[in-house]
């Protein structure tokens, strides 16, 4: 009966220390953001600003407020930009990515044709090909096609690391759905790409929401594949631009965090509402 | 453990007409399955074979020479070459403390998170949280902490008396090791404990009730029931681990740049390709460190299967 009760202690110790390490750099990150630059530089620290301020993000997203820092509009339409070169990218990459592989995976998992079993090994084997082993022929290649700098560009290279993933995931997705309803309808004379369309992916529809997901937390979150592909403010995503930013306006911690806290949003956003799914997903992939 | 399709097919085989409805289901497998396998053998196989090509070469874009063929000559210069020796040494301890951390916490979470109580998908919400974020931005929220100058870990320190003076956490190679590391756990762990966890749900309750009758308390219950059954798991998350500290990069650019002391070999091969435009020997290393990932994975996987059977 002690253990039991000592258990149940240092488990509820436990929950409060896994909530403390997971939201104190985020909750840290709000603080910081809300704070002018006196409040962050003091010494000792002011573990709350004095007066709370939303002047930082006014400067990143209206540009109305100049303060240390930032100092022409140009720099303040920099991060809108940025922020809309990202969700740009990552909304067309998420789709081509999904679309494609949504397809592969279905056909891996439901339809015979010859050379299936080899395509699907060759696709699998390269979930281990790190990208970075790429980077200097993808940049050449790239080069060569006119891509650098373009959203094209960096929406192939996205599609093609995310896609053996993605493609994995449904195919285990597909394993996992009852088959009765696509044969009964072959039987009656469906055909199969109309069992496909009508039958599977309905019902696929949680699984192509967590893969969407997932590949989206990545694609948003990259940074040094932009670093080299997207160098101008044409393509150049938030990541990049909040690095430039720590070089710029070193002072300035509070401007920075709020642009941290600007673009850590929508995945914030995406990880909370989907959690559930994703770890759906996460977890089967594991095993 | 990984199914290859192609077993089904057979229990398949009686009701499906064979002839014009197998063309019919093979051309439409095909079509599905192309874009995919385009992309992938544009976008990955071929610049492999391109990429292993420049690194036999010796390309030198900044001083204009020409390309010529130099054998191996590039993996021989770049594993000879202090800076590289640098650069893998401070992986390793990248690897090493994140490896360390990941599963001793890793299973720690998993094992707190075990039983059901109110407001688990919410807890499970949080838990993730740090896992979705950008590396940039993980990194970006810790410098507030571990600024040198005014970091609320030095002021915390300070404050409850365990410093007398504020600490400089980036002076001392190994210190910023560990801190860097602690950032990338911070952005992994999640993952850990999501694959840990799905292995712990594996673990049937009788067992533990059985063990619990013979005697055994909550220790011996985890060390003998427990731990082995959730051994296959540990082999993926450690796996998934020591692949993501060995291509460390965004938190390190972050919180010291490509400082000398810190850089990891992933940001020496970026810095050779791409700095010093010296892209045969920037592939060549890229290749190399590779194929360590590949001998890492291929070497727990195989220790798992050898487990399993």
């Amino acid at each position: 009966m002690h253990t039991s009760r000592l258990v149940q202690v240092l488990r509820a110790v436990g929950v409060v220390a896994i909530i403390a390490w997971s939201l104190a750099p985020v909750a840290i990150g709000l603080i910081t953001s809300l704070s002018t630059e006196a409040d962050v530089q003091a010494v000792p620290a002011h573990w709350l600003p004095d007066a709370a301020t939303l002047a930082n993000y006014q400067t990143l997203l209206g540009g109305e407020v100049i303060q240390g820092g930032i100092r022409t509009p140009s720099e303040v339409r920099a991060f809108g930009t940025a922020m809309v070169n990202t969700a740009v990218v990552t909304v067309e990459a998420v789709v081509a990515c999904v679309v494609v592989s949504v397809l592969a995976g279905y056909a891996f998992s439901r339809l015979r044709f010859l050379g299936r079993r080899v395509a699907f090994v060759a696709l699998i084997v390269t979930l281990e090909v790190p990208v970075f082993a790429l980077l200097a022929p993808l940049f050449q290649l790239m080069a060569g096609a006119h891509l650098i700098d373009t959203q094209l560009g960096l929406v192939l290279v996205y599609v093609s690391a995310q896609a053996p993933l993605a493609v994995w995931l449904i195919y285990n997705y597909c394993r996992e759905l009852p088959q009765e309803p696509e044969e009964a309808a072959l039987i009656d004379g469906c055909g199969h790409f109309g069992v496909f369309w009508r039958i599977a992916l309905p019902q696929m529809r949680s699984g192509i929401a967590a893969v969407s997901a997932i590949v989206m937390l990545s694609v948003w979150g990259q940074f040094l594949v932009p670093l080299l592909f997207a160098p101008t403010n044409a393509t150049k995503p938030v990541t990049v631009l909040i690095t430039e930013f720590v070089g710029k306006y070193n002072s300035n911690q509070p401007l920075i965090v709020a642009a941290g806290m600007l673009a850590l949003l929508p995945p914030a956003v995406v990880a909370i509402a989907l959690n559930r799914q994703i770890r759906g997903m996460l977890s089967g992939w594991s095993n | 453990m990984t199914a290859i399709p192609g077993g089904r097919a057979s229990h398949r085989r009686g009701w499906r007409p064979p002839g014009p409805a197998r063309l019919a289901e093979a051309r439409l497998g095909w079509l599905l399955a192309l874009p995919v396998v385009a992309v992938i053998v544009a976008l990955v196989f071929y610049p492999l074979v391109l990429g292993f090509s420049l690194s036999l070469r010796s390309v030198h874009y900044a001083s204009g020479t020409p390309q010529t063929f130099v054998g191996l000559k590039n993996y021989i210069d770049v594993v000879g070459r202090p800076d590289t020796l640098a650069a893998l040494s401070h992986t390793l301890g990248y690897v090493g403390v994140a490896i360390v951390l990941e599963m001793i916490f890793g299973t720690l979470m998993a094992l707190i998170l075990n039983r059901g109580f109110g407001g688990r998908s919410l807890l499970f919400a949080i838990l993730i949280l740090p896992w979705a974020l950008p590396g940039i931005v993980s990194g970006l929220l810790w410098t507030r902490i571990l600024n040198p100058d005014n970091g609320l870990l030095n002021s915390l320190l300070y404050q409850i008396g365990a410093i007398d003076h504020y600490q400089v956490w980036f002076s001392s190679p190994v210190a910023s090791i560990v801190l860097i590391a602690i950032v990338h756990v911070w952005g992994v762990i999640p993952l850990t404990t999501l694959i840990i966890l799905a292995g712990l749900q594996s673990v049937p309750e009788e067992l533990h009730a059985a063990a619990a009758v013979d005697g055994a308390g909550p220790a011996a219950q985890f060390r003998f029931v427990t731990l082995p059954l959730i051994r296959p798991a540990m082999a993926v998350a450690l796996t998934m681990g020591t692949v993501a500290a060995l291509g460390i990069f965004d938190e390190i650019y972050v919180l010291n740049g490509t400082a000398l002391g810190t850089r990891s070999i992933q940001m020496q091969i970026y810095l050779t390709t791409f700095g010093q435009l010296d892209f045969g020997r920037g592939t060549a290393m890229a290749f190399l460190l590779a194929l360590v990932t590949i001998v890492f994975s291929v070497f727990y996987l195989r220790g798992l299967r050898r487990q399993t059977t």
